[in-house]
């Protein structure tokens, strides 16, 4: 994360995620763990840079159950915590989060962030977190601007120590890396000390469903309070015409988008405290309204909760809704202020059009001369080299070679040719490979192949790697290991090369030695000529066979040596380059420091990007291409 | 509630897109303005499209600018800022682009498909009311690395002057954020200079 930054005439700029850390500062938080996951990582950063200033405790967790469980034992122990985390992590989580609903928090405090990533910029899906709250029972609030994220935060603190049960704050991509200022509150200095005793009855057994029925109640009281909570406002007058719902940040994209139509007749209300609903809140807000039209990311959460509110009230009473459930906005995807001036435009019968003609007919020119600009690993990074030698090996295989992949950068492997075939979850290479090995027996006659890197392995591969073992699975597991969880920006995982002091290193070779792989054999990504060879042999084995390949991130290698300058220069030789006729180095390869001169028709290395990593130089058929 | 002046910059992740950003934000913030960011980091970083809103008014507007109300789009790659005119510019925009494209890993040459920065430029020009290319590469090349584009691009659009930014101010912004000295100091000037020689293109030009 970048500091943040001051300004005599405003105070600080801050992003969402910095808002939501600052937040959980000025609520005397004494507690976060987390596991690193876009858009959610920047409030952990944030935390852990202050933390010694602060005398809090912050930790990178394994993954984000175990966060959660973490977070739990301390708010038990009466030290509020937090525990921040992307959509996907909530699933992780999950299961310990519907269980923790009705065992209860304690008296520390417990507040989750969930911070989904609508049009999944940065995600392998694009879920709805929310319904997480419902499934849970469990209060939701949801901040509109960089200012809410961090005054909510406190909030949610002081709700769940009532309460004694989990708050949930969900955050979205805009929110999370927008910036803007924030009036900044103080921090209490705290110094917390342990209750003498944990609660009683940490667990729900033998009458979980009386803990239900006990949540429900409490439930019940938090909906009460919401009714007139200062969180939740409505902008309307007797002119209004059509009422907008919304919720997060999609409530700045109404604002703008009624200011830009100018129009007097669309009331505004924000909603905060999405679950449970302020029912007569929202009653009276929609009395004598003609249209209500809801704006939110991803899902028609809260649009489905008013629709069934209402759906005892005499028809005719009830405005008319509009929404996702009605096609009035897109039910997937990200919002934005345009969607909304044409959706409102066209729900009052008014036309906006945010071009004129003759610039629509420019602008619809122009675009056919755009074309999609795919992610690409930087260039040196060596999981470029690892799909470079699956492609290889799919080769000589005569294509009988599946890979399933799993979540980080290597997983932009989907896009080299698809030279990975699968990508879900944190660790599903390795869980569905545990299937496909063992298809042999109706006639799978692929070798299957799962890839993960260090980070993951750590995060959710041991159990599938232990079911790969006991069930015999003929599975060739590779493990990238470049000692750091890059995707996010290198947060430590307990594989990393460096660890801090009071942190232990945990050896991934180790773990795969203990779990009894056939074979455990490490490797060099970087040597591409005998990772072919390697992985090669080793698929063609019977059994499970671990590979750990050293890997590299470039761009974690430049943060720690600075530059390339005292290695030597890659040229290519152009009197042994084939030129047009071959062009293996920039269309196969594809490392993006390798350009092609158009009017010479030979390739180029940009300088400036270049790592003089050398990677290129065997896949070169013709020899061109050499370190000087 | 006056209108936002809108400020997008549009770029290939790794370009300097963020601290870009960041600059016109702390230099609106030192001119006692509140400056809103939107931008999407993460996945994008690794050679995806990038592009930074910023929004300067005298109130909390929301990240994202609408389509077709771009006052200065600051093109740090043309395919990139085509893409960003295409989606935001209007008739109003005024563009200052670097003309030093990053290829995509599918397009190479023109004869892929891929568009000529003049291209660009002239497909730039048909939808905005000013287009200053201006010739980054070169100028790098001078200077000794191409790491300087966004120090470069940031001291051309400090000097062209049209945004309500004082070019002391970015400067300065700018500073804070990188260490402005050397082949930066010397890129940021190279931009407030070469920016003063372009005869722009466009609409109204």
């Amino acid at each position: 994360m970048t500091p943040m930054a001051k300004s005599e005439f405003c105070g600080m700029i801050m992003s969402g995620n910095e808002a939501i850390a600052r937040g959980a500062l000025e609520a005397g938080i004494g507690f976060c763990s987390s596991y690193p996951g876009t858009p959610s990582t920047g409030i952990t950063s944030t935390l852990m840079k202050d933390a010694t200033e602060h005398d809090i405790y912050v930790e990178w967790s394994v993954n984000e159950k175990v966060a959660l469980e973490a977070a739990a034992g301390a708010s038990w122990a009466g030290i509020p915590a937090i525990c921040p985390m992307k959509s996907l992590g909530l699933n992780v989580a999950a299961d310990f989060l519907l269980n923790l609903n009705l065992s209860g928090t304690g008296k520390g405090g417990l507040v989750v962030v969930v911070c989904d990533d609508p049009k999944g910029h940065s995600s392998s899906n694009e879920q709805d977190s929310r319904f997480y709250a419902k499934a849970a029972y469990l209060p939701l609030l949801e901040p509109s601007t960089c200012q809410q994220a961090k005054d909510i935060i406190p909030y949610a603190f002081e709700l769940s120590t009532r309460f004694e049960i989990p708050v949930i704050v969900r955050s979205t991509t805009r929110l999370c890396h927008s910036r803007a200022i924030v009036k900044l509150g103080d921090i209490p200095k705290r110094k917390w000390r342990v209750t003498d005793n944990l609660p009683e009855r940490l667990y729900n057994v033998p009458n979980p469903h009386l803990r239900h029925r006990d949540l429900l109640e409490k439930l019940e009281l938090v909906s009460k309070e919401f009714e007139n909570c200062e969180w939740n406002n409505l902008d309307s007058r007797d002119s209004t015409e059509l009422l907008t719902i919304s919720t997060g940040v999609c409530h700045s994209y109404v604002e703008e988008a009624v200011a830009l139509l100018d129009d007097n007749a669309v009331g505004r209300l924000r909603l905060v405290t999405t679950h449970p609903l302020p029912k007569q809140f929202l009653l009276n807000a929609m009395k004598g309204i003609e249209r209500v039209l809801f704006v939110e990311e991803i899902d028609p959460f809260v649009e489905d909760e008013v629709r069934s509110l209402v759906v005892n009230h005499p028809s005719g009473e009830m405005p008319q809704f509009y929404g996702k459930r009605t096609g009035n906005v897109p039910a997937f995807g990200e919002m934005n202020t345009d969607i909304l001036l044409e959706s409102i435009a066209r729900i009052l019968g008014v036309v906006y059009e945010p071009l004129d003609a003759e610039t629509l007919v420019a602008v619809e020119n122009a675009r056919k001369l755009l074309f999609s600009r795919s992610l690409t690993f930087c260039a040196g990074c060596t999981h470029r080299n690892v799909y470079w030698a699956l492609r290889k090996v799919r080769q000589r295989l005569k294509g009988k070679l599946v890979v399933a992949g799993d979540i980080g950068c290597y997983s932009l492997g989907v896009f080299y040719d698809e030279s990975m075939n699968t990508m879900q979850a944190m660790g599903s290479g390795i869980g569905t490979a545990c299937g496909l090995g063992q298809l042999g027996r109706f006639g799978f006659d692929s070798k299957v192949l799962a890839v993960a890197g260090d980070s993951t392995f750590f995060h959710a591969c041991i159990p599938a790697l232990v079911n790969a073992k006991h069930k015999n699975a003929d599975i060739t597991f590779l493990i990238l290991d470049n000692a750091t969880t890059a995707m996010t920006g290198f947060q430590s995982h307990p594989g990393s090369r460096e660890q801090a002091k009071n942190r232990s290193h945990v050896s991934i070779e180790k773990v795969v030695n203990a779990i009894g792989a056939d074979s455990v054999i490490t490797g060099d990504a970087f040597d591409i000529t005998s990772m072919v060879e390697l992985l090669h042999r080793t698929v063609l084995k019977k059994g499970l066979h671990v590979i750990i390949l050293a890997s590299v991130c470039r761009l974690e290698e430049q943060k720690r040596i600075g530059s390339y300058d005292t290695e030597p220069e890659v040229y290519i030789d152009l009197e042994e380059c084939s030129g047009e006729k071959c062009r293996i180095c920039v269309d196969d390869f594809g490392c993006t420091a390798i350009s092609w001169d158009c009017e010479a028709g030979h390739p180029v290395i940009l300088e400036h990007l270049c790592v003089r990593c050398g990677a290129c130089i065997v896949v070169c058929p013709h020899g061109a291409i050499r370190h000087r | 509630m006056s209108k936002a002046y809108n400020i997008l910059v549009a770029g290939v992740g790794g370009q300097g897109n963020l601290v870009c950003g960041r600059a016109l934000a702390d230099a609106s913030c030192a001119q006692g303005m509140l400056p809103v960011v939107g931008q999407i980091f993460g996945a994008s970083q690794r050679g995806g499209s990038v592009y930074t809103h910023v929004r300067i008014a005298d109130h909390d507007t929301g990240p994202l600018i609408p389509r077709g109300r771009v006052d200065t789009l600051l093109g740090l790659e043309p395919l990139e800022t085509l893409r960003a005119a295409v989606d935001y510019a209007g008739p109003q925009t005024t563009v200052v682009l670097s003309t030093m494209g990053v290829r995509t890993t599918a397009t190479h040459c023109e004869e892929d498909g891929h568009p000529s920065s003049d291209e660009v430029v002239d497909a730039l020009a048909t939808i905005c009311v000013k287009v200053y290319p201006v010739d980054a590469g070169a100028a790098l090349r001078v200077i000794g690395t191409a790491r300087a584009l966004n120090a470069y691009m940031l001291g051309a659009l400090a000097a062209l002057g049209n945004t309500p930014l004082h070019a002391d101010n970015i400067k300065a912004s700018l500073a804070e954020i990188i260490p402005l000295t050397g082949m930066n100091l010397a890129a940021f000037g190279a931009g407030a200079q070469d920016i003063m020689d372009v005869t722009p293109v466009g609409r109204n030009a």
